[in-house]
C-alpha cells in the first residue's frame, strides 16, 4: 500500500499476510505510523483513490482491492462492519440514533433488537435521540449496533476505545467479546493498547514499520515474544505492577519513516541485538521456538532483547535538593460553569467544588479521574487560565506562572514559528548568541538533535513534538510543571519515553509537577502522591503505592478493576 | 422556541423604532420644503402654512415624532404629502409586486446557491467554471447586472420583456395581488407564462449575487463535512454517495450557508428599490423612489418600515431553518 504525497512515495503497508477464520478475534497491534490503521481500511475498500495496493484482500469470497465501486458498497453493506476510534465524532450529529441504525437494519424491530443486543438501556425510549444526547460509552454502542446490523462476516474495530474512559473501556471490551459470541463475527481490532488486545483478542498480530513482526496466540507471545519488538514493547508498557524505582525500559530511535527504503530487516536500526545479517536481509514470518505462531526475526532474539532493555534502563539520577521555592496551595476552589444563553444553550455545571490542594516544592502530584471529573479544570486554573468562581490559588517561592504542556502537542506550537523560535519566546531577556545557547542546551537535555530549532512542529514526528514541548517548558525551569494528559496520545514506546523524561527533568532541575492523566499506572510512576476525582471533588489523596495497593475509595477501586492488565512472564 | 419568537419580536419591534427615529432625524437635515411643493410653489404663505397645520407639521419635531408613533401602532403612517392618502394604503397597492419580486428572486437565489455549492463540489467538471463564476458573481453589483441582462436578453435576443409585471390587459385582479398565485386561482395559464417572463430579468439581477455567495459557503462547508468522521461511517454502511449526500452531509453542511442567506436577503431587499426603479416594477422600491424625490417623509419612513419588518422576518426564519437542520441548537 503506498501513498503519494507531495512527489514522495509513503509506503504504509511492505507486504502483509493475514487470514482471519470466522468467529475470531485478531487483535492488530502497532504504534502510530506502522500502516494498522491503513490494513483496517484496506479491508473496508475505504482507502482513499489515490492509494496504490498491490496484493488482494478477499472478504467473504470477494476481492477488494480490484472491485469495482458498487460491489464494495454491497460487501460493506452485508459483509462488513466498522466501529472507529471517536463515538463523539463518528456519528451524524444530525441524525436520530434509531434512524442511523434502521439505515442498515431495515426495520424498527431490528433496531430495537440491536440497540437491546448492545447494551443501550431503555431502547425504545432511545430510539429519538440524537447522539449528543448519549455519553461516549452509549455512542460507541449505538456504533457498534449499526456495524453489527447486517449480521456481517468481519467487523472492524478502529480504536474502539481509545476515547473512552477505563471504565467504560471495559465494559465496551467486554460486550466486543459477548457480540463475537452471539452474532459469529469475525473482529479485527486495531489497537495500540498492549493491556486491551490482550484482553479481547484470540490472536495478536504485531505490526511495525508495515510489515508483521510477530503473530500468534494472544498469551504465548506476549508471554514468549520471539521478536526484539514485540519483546520492546512488553518492556516499555506502562504497568501497574512497573517499577517505581528505575527507569521505564525503552527502545531508542525514531519509528521508521514510510518514505524510507529498507532493505534488511526493519526493525534493526533500533534492536540492541542486531547484526550485519539483519541490516542486509530482511528475516521472513517463519515457525518460532518461543510459541506456536509466526515471527520475522533471523534469531528468535525477543528474551535476550528484553534482558538488554531492562539491564540499560537503570535507576534514576540523584534528585536535586529541592529549594523551597514552587509547589503551589489551593484553597477551597470552585469553578462554576453558568451555561450560555441563547442560541447555543447548555446547562449550567459545578466543575470543582471547594477543592483543597497543596503540592510542596519539588513534588510530584497525580490528579487522575475519568472525563468531567474537574481534573482538568483544576490544572487549568492553576495555571490561571481559568478564573475561580471563589477560593484561592497561592503560587509558591517566587510566584513564578507555571509552564504547561499539553496533551495535543501538535497545536501548542505556532504553527509558522520554528521550534526554535518558540523556544527563544521563553528567555527574550538574554542576548541573542545565549538564546541560541540555551536553545541547544535544552534540546540536547530532552535527546533532541540540534536541527529540530530550525523546523516547525508539523514536520516532526508525534514523540519528538511532545519533546520539544517539554524543552520550551523547561528551557528556564520552571518552579511548577502543569501536565495534562501529555501521554494519552501517545502509544507505549513514546509514552514511556517521556515518562522517563519527565521523571529525570523534575529529579534534575527540582521542579514540582502537577500530572493530569486517566491512566492510574502512569499516574502511579510519574507522582509521589496521586489525587483521585471524581464529579469535581477529591475522592481519594494519598501515596502513589498506597493508592495503587490498598484504594479505599469505591470509586477508586473501580477505576482500578478496569485497566485491562496484561498478565506477563515478569 | 416560544421564548425565542417573543424576544425576536421584541427585537424587531426595537428596530423598527430605530428605523423611524433615523428617518426623523434625516429630515431635519434635509433641504426643501415639499408641503410648498404639494400645494404649488405660487401659493400664498397662508395657504403652505394652513396645510401645514392640517398635517401637523408646525408643530415641534418630537411631538411629531410621538404622534407618528402613536399613528403608527394603530396601523397608520399618516398622509403622503405626494399622493394625498395614508402611506398605508399606498404601500398596500404596491406591496404584492414587491413580495412576488422579493420572494420569488429569495426562492431563486436559495434554490442556486444550493445547486453551485452541490455541484462544485460533487462535479469535477463543474469545479473551473465554479470558481469563475464565484469571482464574477461576488463582484457584479445588481443594477450592472441588470443592465447587462436587459441588453443581452432584451435588446440583443428579444426573449424577455423589459419592463413591468405583464402586458396582458385582463390579468385577474385578486385575492392575493401576486400574479403567479392569481393567475393560477383564476385559471389563467397565459397570464402565469406572461408574468413570470417578466419576472425572470428583475429576479436574476437581484438573486445571483446572493446565489452565489450562498453557494461558495455551501461548497467550503459541505467539504469540511465530507472529512468528518462520521461520513466516513456511512460509507462503512454501504450507503451510496448519493444517500450520504442527501440524507446526511447537506443537512450537516446547512448551518453556515444558512447564516450567509440571512446576510444576503437582507440586502437583497435592499437591491429591491434600485432594481424596481430599472424594470418600471410597480412595487414599494418604485413607490420610494418616487417619494424621495419629492421629499415625502411619511412615505419614506412607511416603506422604511416595511422593509426592515421583511429584513427581520427573513432573518427570524433564517434562524429557524438553522434549529431545525441542527438539532444541537435549541431555541
Amino acid at each position: 500500500m503506498t501513498f503519494t504525497r507531495e512527489g514522495r512515495e509513503l509506503r504504509a503497508l511492505r507486504g502483509v499476510d493475514l487470514a482471519i477464520t470466522p468467529g475470531e478475534i485478531v487483535g492488530l497491534v502497532g504504534e502510530s505510523g506502522s500502516g494498522k490503521t491503513v490494513l483496517g481500511l484496506s479491508t473496508l475498500g475505504l482507502l482513499p483513490k489515490t492509494a496504490q495496493i498491490e496484493g488482494t484482500v478477499t472478504v467473504d469470497g470477494v476481492e477488494v482491492n480490484g472491485a469495482d465501486e458498487a460491489t464494495r458498497r454491497r460487501l460493506r453493506r452485508r459483509s462488513l462492519g466498522a466501529v472507529f476510534q471517536d463515538p463523539m465524532t463518528s456519528l451524524d450529529p444530525t441524525m436520530r440514533i434509531g434512524r442511523q441504525v434502521h439505515e442498515v437494519a431495515g426495520s424498527t424491530a431490528a433496531v430495537l433488537h440491536l440497540l437491546d443486543a448492545v447494551g443501550i438501556p431503555d431502547a425504545q425510549r432511545r430510539l429519538r435521540d440524537f447522539p449528543h444526547e448519549l455519553s461516549g460509552g452509549l455512542r460507541q454502542r449505538v456504533m457498534l449496533a449499526i456495524a453489527l446490523a447486517a449480521r456481517p462476516r468481519l467487523v472492524i474495530a478502529d480504536e474502539p476505545t481509545t476515547a473512552l474512559d477505563v471504565t467504560v473501556q471495559a465494559q465496551v471490551l467486554t460486550l466486543f467479546r459477548q457480540m463475537r459470541d452471539e452474532f459469529g463475527c469475525a473482529i479485527l481490532l486495531v489497537t495500540h493498547d498492549l493491556g486491551v488486545a490482550s484482553t479481547v483478542a484470540d490472536r495478536i498480530c504485531v505490526l511495525y514499520g508495515g510489515l508483521i513482526s510477530e503473530i500468534g496466540a494472544v498469551r504465548p507471545v506476549l508471554d514468549h515474544p520471539a521478536h526484539p519488538y514485540t519483546a520492546a514493547l512488553m518492556a516499555s508498557r506502562i504497568g501497574l505492577d512497573a517499577d517505581r524505582h528505575s527507569q521505564l525500559p525503552i527502545i531508542a530511535g525514531e519509528p521508521v519513516h514510510p518514505s524510507s527504503d529498507i532493505r534488511g530487516c526493519n526493525f534493526a536500526p533500533r534492536c540492541p541485538a542486531a547484526t550485519a545479517l539483519c541490516r542486509e536481509q530482511r528475516p521472513a514470518l517463519a515457525a518460532v521456538s518461543q510459541h506456536d505462531g509466526l515471527a520475522a526475526c533471523h534469531f528468535e532474539a525477543g528474551q535476550e532483547v528484553a534482558r538488554r532493555l531492562s539491564a540499560v534502563a537503570g535507576p534514576w539520577g540523584t534528585t536535586t535538593t529541592a529549594s523551597n521555592e514552587g509547589g503551589v496551595s489551593v484553597r477551597q476552589l470552585s469553578v462554576h460553569f453558568p451555561g450560555r444563553r441563547g442560541l447555543r444553550r447548555s446547562k449550567p455545571f459545578d466543575a470543582l467544588s471547594e477543592v483543597d490542594l497543596s503540592v510542596a516544592a519539588g513534588e510530584a502530584v497525580a490528579l487522575v479521574g475519568e472525563s468531567g471529573s474537574g481534573k482538568t479544570t483544576l490544572l487549568r486554573a492553576i495555571a490561571g487560565l481559568q478564573e475561580p468562581t471563589s477560593g484561592s490559588v497561592t503560587l509558591g517561592g517566587r510566584g513564578r506562572r507555571p509552564q504547561m504542556v499539553f496533551q495535543d502537542a501538535g497545536s501548542s506550537f505556532t504553527p509558522w514559528l520554528t521550534v526554535g523560535q518558540h523556544l527563544e519566546e521563553r528567555v527574550p531577556h538574554l542576548p541573542t548568541a545565549m538564546r541560541r545557547e540555551r536553545v541547544s542546551q535544552a534540546l540536547e537535555r530532552l535527546g533532541l538533535p540540534a536541527e529540530v530549532a530550525r523546523v516547525r512542529a508539523q514536520q516532526l514526528s508525534g514523540g519528538q513534538r511532545q519533546r520539544a514541548a517539554l524543552a520550551r517548558a523547561v528551557i528556564e525551569p520552571p518552579d511548577l510543571l502543569l501536565c495534562d494528559e501529555p501521554i494519552s496520545a501517545l502509544d507505549a514506546s513514546l509514552a514511556a519515553t517521556v515518562l522517563n523524561l519527565l521523571g529525570r527533568l523534575r529529579r534534575e532541575l527540582g521542579f514540582a509537577m502537577v500530572f493530569v492523566t486517566h491512566d492510574l499506572a502512569a499516574a502511579r510512576l510519574v507522582a509521589d502522591r496521586i489525587i483521585v476525582m471524581t464529579r469535581g471533588r477529591i475522592v481519594e489523596v494519598g501515596a502513589s503505592d498506597t493508592v495503587i495497593g490498598q484504594p479505599s475509595n469505591p470509586y477508586t477501586q473501580s477505576l482500578l478493576a478496569s485497566v485491562p492488565e496484561v498478565a506477563t512472564c515478569r | 422556541m416560544l421564548r425565542f419568537l417573543a424576544v425576536r419580536a421584541l427585537g424587531a419591534l426595537g428596530v423598527l423604532v430605530a428605523l423611524v427615529t433615523a428617518v426623523f432625524v434625516l429630515q431635519t437635515a434635509v433641504p426643501g420644503d415639499p408641503v410648498r411643493a404639494s400645494v404649488g410653489l405660487n401659493a400664498s404663505d397662508e395657504v403652505v402654512a394652513q396645510e401645514r397645520e392640517r398635517l401637523g407639521l408646525d408643530k415641534p419635531l418630537p411631538t411629531q415624532y410621538v404622534g407618528y408613533l402613536g399613528q403608527a401602532v394603530q396601523g397608520s403612517f399618516g398622509e403622503s404629502l405626494r399622493t394625498g392618502r395614508d402611506v398605508r394604503d399606498d404601500i398596500g397597492a404596491f406591496l404584492p409586486a414587491t413580495i412576488e419580486l422579493a420572494g420569488f428572486s429569495i426562492l431563486l437565489a436559495g434554490a442556486g446557491g444550493l445547486l453551485i455549492g452541490i455541484l462544485a463540489v460533487v462535479s469535477s467538471r463543474f469545479a473551473a467554471p465554479a470558481r469563475v463564476l464565484f469571482v464574477g458573481g461576488a463582484s457584479v453589483p445588481s443594477f450592472l447586472l441588470a443592465l447587462i441582462l436587459i441588453y443581452v436578453f432584451y435588446f440583443k435576443l428579444s426573449w424577455l420583456p423589459l419592463s413591468g409585471r405583464t402586458n396582458l390587459d385582463s390579468a385577474p385582479e385578486g385575492p392575493t395581488g401576486l400574479l403567479l398565485v392569481d393567475s393560477l386561482l383564476h385559471v389563467r395559464l397565459d397570464v402565469f407564462v406572461d408574468a413570470l417572463r417578466h419576472l425572470i430579468l428583475p429576479a436574476t439581477a437581484l438573486a445571483l449575487v446572493p446565489a452565489v455567495a450562498i453557494g461558495r459557503v455551501l461548497r467550503s462547508s459541505l467539504i469540511e463535512v465530507y472529512r468528518a468522521d462520521y461520513i466516513r461511517t456511512l460509507h462503512a454502511k454501504g450507503l451510496t454517495p448519493r444517500a450520504v449526500l442527501w440524507k446526511h452531509a447537506l443537512r450537516n453542511a446547512l448551518s453556515a450557508p444558512l447564516t450567509m442567506a440571512g446576510l444576503q436577503l437582507g440586502l437583497l431587499l435592499g437591491g429591491v428599490v434600485i432594481v424596481e426603479a430599472i424594470f418600471a416594477w410597480p412595487g414599494i422600491g418604485l413607490y420610494l423612489n418616487q417619494s424621495i424625490q419629492f421629499g415625502d417623509l411619511r412615505a419614506i419612513a412607511g416603506v422604511t418600515l416595511v422593509v426592515g419588518a421583511g429584513y427581520v422576518f427573513v432573518n427570524t426564519l433564517v434562524d429557524l431553518a438553522q434549529a431545525a437542520a441542527d438539532p444541537r441548537i435549541r431555541l
